[in-house]
């Protein structure tokens, strides 16, 4: 299959927190502005032929009926081609999935991708799961989101001996990413102990291996290899994606010390790009809960399967470690506005490819990064995309 | 009009070869009720439902152990005739929901008696004569009952809640239902009027006692004659723990089955009559059983020539069974009854009772429903949402009903949702013994020992209120005794691992707060 090389030219964010002054369309704004200006060589919006949008949880957070219309009126581009997607957390990745395909298609040359996602409109209490209503209208009743996941932790723990220390030394390595990363919504160090002491969630996650709900929007801007000039000399290429799914329900996973459909889109991506993980320099990756780092690391190919625990806990994973993961904070640290979580990976990728990330710069050596998400209803979808700098 | 050609009915004895009881594991010190009116005093405990009981989730228990012990199928049973005095729908489908969740299926006969306690006995006649009468071979009789006593009334220190199942059959038994009286008088005991939701007791103790308790009762069982011979066992009306010996002069009973059920559990309602009897059934010899409430009595002579299967496991249910009992405070009561509820509406469930989905939902849960392809034989839960295998994609299967116990793959232990789910709650996959798998909700008092690899047997309970209707579903409980069969023996120390553990350790050990 022939397909047109990307670039990616361009990519912005606001800052992630609780953002209860902010609007769904002034977050929008923000986070394309942003991306506009970081365009080397200057970008006027006007130049954006379409657009994607990632938002996931509309419906639940009060914007119902949001479609293609909201964002491109919001940033002043009422008229663009515009679609919406939701394919559960990983619809930011998804989004860009699919804008790359479009410009890889060759119907447009310019192609905005962005999320937005109001996750403090509503209150926690309202928020994401915990109204324990998705699913079988009644078998999963109770099922908020770290049910979706503490299932894993307990069964990991018990196969392979990890620990709730391990399972911590993954929140304390990405709260202190978040320090250094002024988009961050949470910028403080924490220690093992706190994480430990926190309260109960869902054992065996505490409220430290979670985390926060947060508002936010990125966007990034795409285009056909023959204009990326015109914009960069510095692009950043899409080198690779993959996407994959599975049974939506706990009761129907194959196994619960993996995330299989992670596997599976990670083995797509890494064959289109024609790299292996070892020839990764950076991911950002799908950390909503510590556990979930530890099993993401271990599907990936990053680390042997049953040895996340062991690698988060000795460094592997840390900012000058053998893989850095989640250099900007992660979810955990960073926050997870849905649609935006994806978009705002790739950003960080992006900018951590150019080199332009200040103190939680890795090194690059192979000049490839990856970012994952996963999600949906029991973890029944993950999208991993990959970008390069080798031309 | 004729007169009646006797006090007491003979109709053709019918056999009892099976019986089961079930309490909820709550006990409530009634001195906790006084205090929280200031009062002092106040001795004994009832048992009393937690969130997610009531008086279907009890007979449902009951009468799985009834069937059990009689060891007859649901499928060969003619039908429930069920007896309770709170009904949890007060018009609605109460008696359908226990019928689907026993597994009686869609042609079972029987009854819902209902608006007093003598609600149990009702059932018991009736289901009696449905057996003598031929019209059904095996009839499945439940008295079961949770009270709502209103807030600050006298019925608060007495008001318990359990549920007694028996097995009636036309087959020869080792126990036989023999004769009966009923007598009716237009008195008020207990009071609870349309649109109410706490029962009161508005007369004065000794008006009640004098002039309807005792006669009433009296009359029915004096009605029995001579057909009550010698070294009979009584089950007598106990329902404030006193007035059970005032009962018994007034029969001349020599010997009282009933004494001390009170001071376990309470007044039981519906069930009291058939609690009171089960240490009679457990030893041969004849038995009498009186019921009262709603200005009628009844007494039932029974020939016990053996033993009648599951009395003797029944008795345990008193003390909690195998599980045990554990203290609960009267505000955790009054949350439970809904006399105690928060200013904020709990956030309802996205999708109502009343819709498609729920319906479609709701009937493959309580009759646990799984899809089994009929290529490769994997069972799909639920059917609803599987159309196709989820192994192979196959789209031919046939409707089976799954196994009610299994083993833990995995497991959690939620604490922090919003109401009405309350924490801790474990939510555990279950590998079932049939080779399907589920996720459903546990108990909150399994929180702490749960773990993976445990045998678990599934249980029905009341997931919530939703939008003020019940909704009913299975949760996974844990076994006592992890290497018998159900219930009997004691724990296996996997709290005690956790007790001692320091932080930190391995999935396998827990320090859970």
């Amino acid at each position: 299959m022939s397909w047109n090389r990307v670039a990616v030219v361009g990519g912005g964010l606001i800052r992630f927190g609780e953002l209860f002054d902010q609007s769904y369309e002034t977050m929008a704004h923000g986070a394309f502005s942003a991306a506009v200006a970081s365009v080397d060589k200057g970008f006027e919006p006007r130049q954006v032929e379409a657009a994607i949008v990632a938002t996931q949880r509309g419906t639940l957070w009060g914007q119902e009926g949001i479609g293609g219309n909201t964002v491109p009126s919001a940033i002043g581009l009422a008229g663009v081609p515009c679609t919406r997607v939701e394919n559960a957390c990983p619809s930011g990745s998804d989004a860009f999935r699919i804008g790359a395909m479009v410009v890889a298609s060759g119907v447009h040359d310019v192609v905005l991708v962005i999320g937005v996602e109001k996750m403090r409109d509503k209150s926690t209490d309202e928020g994401l799961l915990s109204r324990a209503a998705a699913g079988h209208p009644i078998y999963n009743r109770a099922e908020t989101a770290p049910v979706l996941f503490a299932p894993f932790a307990t069964r990991h723990m018990h196969e392979f001996g990890t620990t709730r220390e391990m399972l911590a030394s993954v929140a304390v390595k990405n709260h202190h990413n978040g320090t250094l990363d002024p988009y961050a919504h949470f910028q403080s160090e924490i220690t093992v102990e706190q994480v430990l002491a926190s309260p109960p969630v869902c054992h065996p996650l505490h409220l430290l291996d979670c985390c926060p709900q947060t508002d936010g929007a990125a966007a990034v801007i795409l285009v056909s290899a023959e204009r990326a000039r015109e914009f960069t000399d510095k692009p950043v290429w899409v080198a690779g994606f993959g996407v994959a799914t599975d049974h939506p329900y706990l009761h129907e996973k194959s196994t619960f010390t993996g995330l299989p459909v992670t596997t599976a889109a990670a083995e797509r991506a890494y064959a289109m790009a024609g790299v292996g993980p070892d020839q990764i320099d950076m991911a950002e990756v799908h950390d909503c809960f510590t556990i979930t780092e530890i099993l993401d690391i271990e599907d990936l190919g990053f680390v042997e399967k049953g040895k996340g625990g062991v690698a988060s806990l000795e460094g592997e994973t840390a900012i000058g470690g053998r893989i850095p993961v989640n250099p900007s904070g992660g979810l955990l640290s960073k926050g997870h506005p849905i649609g935006a979580t994806g978009v705002a990976q790739i950003t960080e990728c992006y900018w951590q490819l150019r080199g332009e990330v200040g103190e939680r710069q890795v090194e690059i050596r192979h000049g490839n990064a990856l970012q994952h998400n996963v999600g949906g209803r029991g973890s029944g979808v993950s999208v991993v995309n990959i970008l390069t700098v080798n031309p | 009009m004729s007169e009646p050609s006797s006090d007491c009915v003979e109709a053709a004895p019918v056999g009892l070869v099976g019986v089961g009881a079930a309490l909820p594991s709550g006990r409530l010190a009634v001195a906790d009720v006084a205090a929280g009116w200031d009062l002092t005093g106040g001795r004994g405990q009832l048992a009393v439902c937690g969130p997610d009981e009531d008086s279907l989730t009890l007979a449902w228990s009951a009468a799985g152990r009834a069937l059990a012990a009689a060891g007859v199928e649901a499928g060969e049973v003619g039908g429930l005739w069920w007896g309770t005095a709170r009904p949890p729908m007060a018009e609605g489908p109460s008696l359908a929901f226990l019928v689907a969740a026993v597994g009686l299926g869609t042609s079972s006969g029987g009854l819902l008696a209902g608006g007093s306690v003598h609600a149990g006995m009702d059932a018991l006649v009736a289901a009696w004569d449905a057996v003598a009468a031929g019209s059904v071979a095996t009839a499945l009789v439940i008295a079961s009952d949770a009270l709502v006593p209103g807030p600050g009334t006298g019925a608060e220190k007495s008001s318990g809640a359990g549920a007694v199942a028996l097995v009636l059959s036309g087959r020869p038994a080792g126990a036989r239902l023999v004769a009966r009286a009923t007598r009716v008088r237009p008195l008020l005991d207990r009071y609870r009027g349309d649109g109410q939701a706490g029962t009161g007791d508005p007369y004065d103790p000794r008006l009640y006692r004098e002039r309807e308790l005792i006669p009433s009762v009296a009359s029915a069982a004096t009605a029995l004659g001579d057909r009550v011979p010698a070294g009979t066992r009584w089950s007598v009306p106990d329902p404030d723990g006193r007035l059970g010996k005032a009962v018994a002069k007034a029969v001349r009973a020599e010997a009282v089955a009933s004494e001390g059920v009170f001071a376990r559990v309470g007044d039981t309602g519906s069930a009291a009559p058939f609690l009171g009897a089960l240490a009679a059934l457990a030893a041969p010899g004849p038995v009498c059983m009186v019921g009262t409430g709603g200005g009628r009595s009844t007494a039932v002579l029974l020939e016990v020539r053996s033993p009648v299967p599951g009395a003797d496991l029944a008795l345990t249910a008193l003390d909690g069974g195998s599980r045990g009992t554990r203290p609960v405070t009267y505000a955790s009561v009054l949350r439970s009854r809904g006399q105690l509820v928060p200013l904020a509406d709990p956030v309802p469930m996205g999708v109502p009772p009343g819709s498609a989905a729920f319906v479609r939902g709701s009937e493959e849960l309580l009759s646990l429903e799984g899809r089994r392809c009929s290529a490769c034989g994997t069972i799909a839960v639920p059917p609803s949402i599987h159309p196709v295998c989820i192994a192979c994609g196959n789209d031919s299967g046939e409707l089976v009903h799954l196994a009610r116990s299994g083993t833990v793959q995995t497991f959690v232990v939620n604490h922090t949702m919003p109401p009405p789910f309350e924490a801790p709650l474990p939510i555990a996959v279950v590998d079932l013994d049939d080779g399907s798998r589920v996720m459903l909700q546990g108990m909150p008092e399994d929180a702490v020992a749960l773990a993976i690899g445990d045998r678990v047997d599934l249980e029905l309970r009341r997931y919530a209120l939703e939008r003020g209707v019940p909704v009913y579903g299975f949760k996974v409980s844990r076994r006592i005794d992890q290497n018998g069969g159900p219930p009997g023996g004691s724990a296996n120390g996997a709290n005690g691992a956790a007790a001692s553990a320091p932080s930190g350790l391995t999935g396998a050990r827990k320090e859970r707060s």
